[in-house]
């Protein structure tokens, strides 16, 4: 029940058909046959009352009051000055972010971090197996954090004639082949990191959208997987549509132009290092991964860096769930949340794209990633019941800021 | 796009015939800058490009973001698809005119001054550690692959390639010198980034004495070489699962470095025994090392 049948969703696949007509109807027809409905089960017990929002306070407190400061933007100072507007947030972010850009030679860093910070950063790396020596846990982070900044969008423009629809339907349907794949999840985001570079970057026509996307899963996968399907076998879930031939002049020419850049850094790790520092509850990781693979789909999400998604999807999933605050968890928490993933103003906006995505996911057409989060596997999250007012959940605290 | 490469670069000079294919010296056609040409032919099965092209060049593009000062420049990266079946990567790189082995050789009479050997030492260590925090081990570090700019800048080069060569090429015998490697590489057990702290605690030693430290001519008389120096480890340190035994190699303690280097200082001697040290558990990281006291001596009496 997890997967949607493969075969059920192709008529959605056929981008690459001639007239919009017939890429249009097949994708009502798809929506009825597999509607989420039938799939949705509210779990027992998990009925939330939804007037919790006051409960939401105590958190924001813990957001920016750790006296930590030190000459590394990663580490959050007092950041009093938060009355601004979301524009003004987010060049704050950005000058941090460029600051800690032009830092060179970082090693001697490390000794300028919090110790209990620190030590929360290796262990959690190594459990990520993001490290062979500890030492170097606190350099591997700063390069993530420099990474992300490699390639960013100005702008959430898709060249035409391609729009954040047609965008979502490729997306949702790469992360129903990834499924099918049992991929793991870093070769999902990578794929949609280099779609969304791809599409900037190589012009490509209506009809061979599909083949590009999945040339993106495909190096994705060469980067990340330690076993490939067969070429004839993504030229099959294409309905043969193209040719291995035209498959891999496409992955040459994806290498060429994108300069065989192909790593980044995954948002899903700077999530599971927060969430393994701050000691979140398994349910929260799955909500939080939920929320953060909803916004793949969010054309707009493309210009937020990846630990700001993160952090947002990490911040959301806390107020959705409203676990009762256990001292220890507090102290992890505030822990985590030194390190600087993003001003609260862009965070906010993040988690209002994400809560207003979840709140609509089941009743999309691109409902892949609902359908994948719904699984006892995955905690059942997508069904929470409060997701469905998660946007209203967010704008009454917003008025508070 | 594929075919930039050829036109955008004239070649010059063929710089290199090592194990790992040519390397040819070019000159950029528009600018006149002189880079360094590497190129490996990949055979395009049905799966396209292989995984392990994918991902080395991917990584060396992923270094070259931080445009570290001391790791030289990729300028550039083509892919040329001659055939279905084959590609052509070319990888560009700075073009630096002199490596360490010419600075050793170039350097007059008694050697190279002291302090100069600190900075060069300092350089390679933040090169190697800004390599180990991005999870790359170079593998094959030796004169030959670090680079000295006529400023004296230390550049590390060659590092990855060695993956990315072995990978594809076929090669007739490849020669590799077994002078710079780790007793673990040469007993085949598992290794890390510790194999680079052992070639530059090497190369250290090497830039007092202007030849080599250990010069063996095979992997047991490699050790043997080394043994030598170091003495022979305990039992306990003595890798499982390795063929060659403790037993195989004449029991012998450990002899002052400093006869073997008899220019180094305390603390440089120290130093470098912590390079050389058997266990490459307790062999000391690159960030540790710049932290020896031996760099703040050389603070204090420089400045």
């Amino acid at each position: 029940m997890a997967k949607t049948g493969f075969c059920d969703s192709m008529p959605l696949l056929d981008l690459h058909k001639k007239t919009t007509e017939e890429r249009r109807a097949p994708l009502r027809a798809w929506s009825n046959a597999s509607g989420p409905k039938e799939r949705w089960h509210p779990q027992e017990g998990e009925e939330q009352p939804r007037g919790v929002q006051q409960k939401t306070e105590p958190e924001r407190r813990w957001v920016r009051r750790l006296p930590v400061s030190t000459e590394d933007g990663i580490i959050m100072g007092f950041h009093e000055n938060e009355s601004s507007s979301y524009s003004d947030g987010y060049k704050e972010d950005e000058a941090v972010l460029l600051y800690l850009h032009g830092l060179q030679g970082l090693h001697s860093l490390q000794t300028l971090v919090p110790g209990l910070l620190r030590h929360e950063m290796e262990l959690a790396m190594e459990k990520l197996g993001l490290i062979y020596d500890r030492s170097y846990a606190w350099d591997v982070f700063s390069d993530m954090m420099r990474s992300q900044l490699r390639f960013t969008f100005p702008n959430a423009d898709l060249p035409r004639p391609f729009t954040d629809t047609t965008r979502a339907i490729l997306v949702d349907w790469l992360i129903q082949v990834h499924g099918v794949f049992h991929f793991s999840e870093e070769t999902l985001y990578l794929s949609v990191h280099l779609l969304n570079r791809s599409l900037r970057q190589i012009k490509v026509n209506t009809a061979n959208l599909q083949l590009l996307g999945v040339v993106c899963l495909f190096l994705a996968a060469k980067k990340e997987e330690c076993l490939l399907p067969e070429v004839s076998e993504l030229c099959f879930l294409m309905e043969n549509s193209y040719s291995k031939r035209q498959l891999l002049r496409m992955e040459r020419r994806v290498l060429t132009e994108l300069k065989f850049e192909v790593s980044h850094s995954s948002p899903l790790h700077f999530l599971l290092l927060s969430a393994s520092i701050a000691h979140c509850s398994t349910k929260v990781v799955w909500m939080a991964r939920y929320l953060l693979e909803l916004s793949l789909l969010e054309g707009q999400c493309v210009v937020f860096l990846a630990a700001q998604l993160a952090g947002a999807a990490l911040c959301l999933a806390r107020r959705i769930l409203q676990e009762p605050p256990t001292p220890e968890r507090e102290t992890a928490w505030c822990i985590a949340s030194s390190i600087h993933m993003g001003s609260e103003a862009t965070l906010l906006k993040i988690m209002h794209i994400q809560a207003g995505a979840a709140a609509r996911a089941q009743s999309r057409d691109t409902c892949a990633t609902f359908l994948k989060f719904s699984t006892g596997e995955t905690m059942h999250v997508s069904n929470h019941l409060a997701l469905q007012s998660a946007p209203s959940l967010l704008s009454l605290t917003a008025t508070h800021t | 796009m594929a075919q930039e490469c050829g036109f955008q670069y004239e070649p010059v000079a063929e710089i290199g015939g090592g194990a790992y294919g040519t390397v040819y010296k070019a000159r950029h056609v528009e600018s006149g800058q002189f880079v360094a040409l590497k190129s490996v032919r990949v055979q395009t099965d049905q799966d396209g490009l292989p995984i392990s092209t994918v991902r080395e060049v991917a990584l060396l593009k992923r270094l070259e973001q931080f445009d570290h000062p001391n790791v030289v420049k990729l300028m550039d990266v083509c892919a040329t698809f001659r055939t279905d079946q084959e590609t052509k990567v070319t990888l560009v790189f700075e073009h630096v005119d002199q490596d360490l082995k010419t600075y050793l050789e170039k350097a007059p009479a008694p050697g190279l001054p002291p302090s100069r050997i600190c900075d060069l030492m300092r350089q390679l260590l933040c090169g190697l550690a800004f390599l180990h925090s991005n999870r790359v081990v170079h593998r094959d570090l030796k004169p030959e692959n670090i680079l000295v700019t006529s400023r004296g800048q230390v550049k590390l080069a060659d590092f990855g390639l060695a993956r990315i060569y072995s990978c594809h090429m076929a090669l007739t015998p490849v020669v590799v010198t077994l002078w710079y490697r780790p007793p673990e590489v040469l007993l085949q057990s598992t290794y890390a980034t510790p194999v680079d702290i052992w070639s530059t605690g090497c190369i250290f030693a090497e830039m007092f004495r202007r030849k080599p430290l250990f010069c063996g001519d095979s992997e047991v008389d490699q050790l043997g070489k080394i043994f030598n120096v170091i003495g022979l480890p305990p039992e306990e340190e003595w890798p499982a699962d390795v063929t060659l035994l403790r037993h195989n190699f004449s029991p012998i303690s450990p002899r002052p470095i400093t006869d073997y280097v008899p220019e180094i200082n305390d603390l440089g001697a120290e130093l470098l025994l912590e390079m050389l040290t058997f266990d490459p558990l307790r062999r000391i990281s690159a960030l540790n090392a710049l932290e020896h006291p031996y760099f703040q001596e050389d603070e204090v009496t420089n400045g």
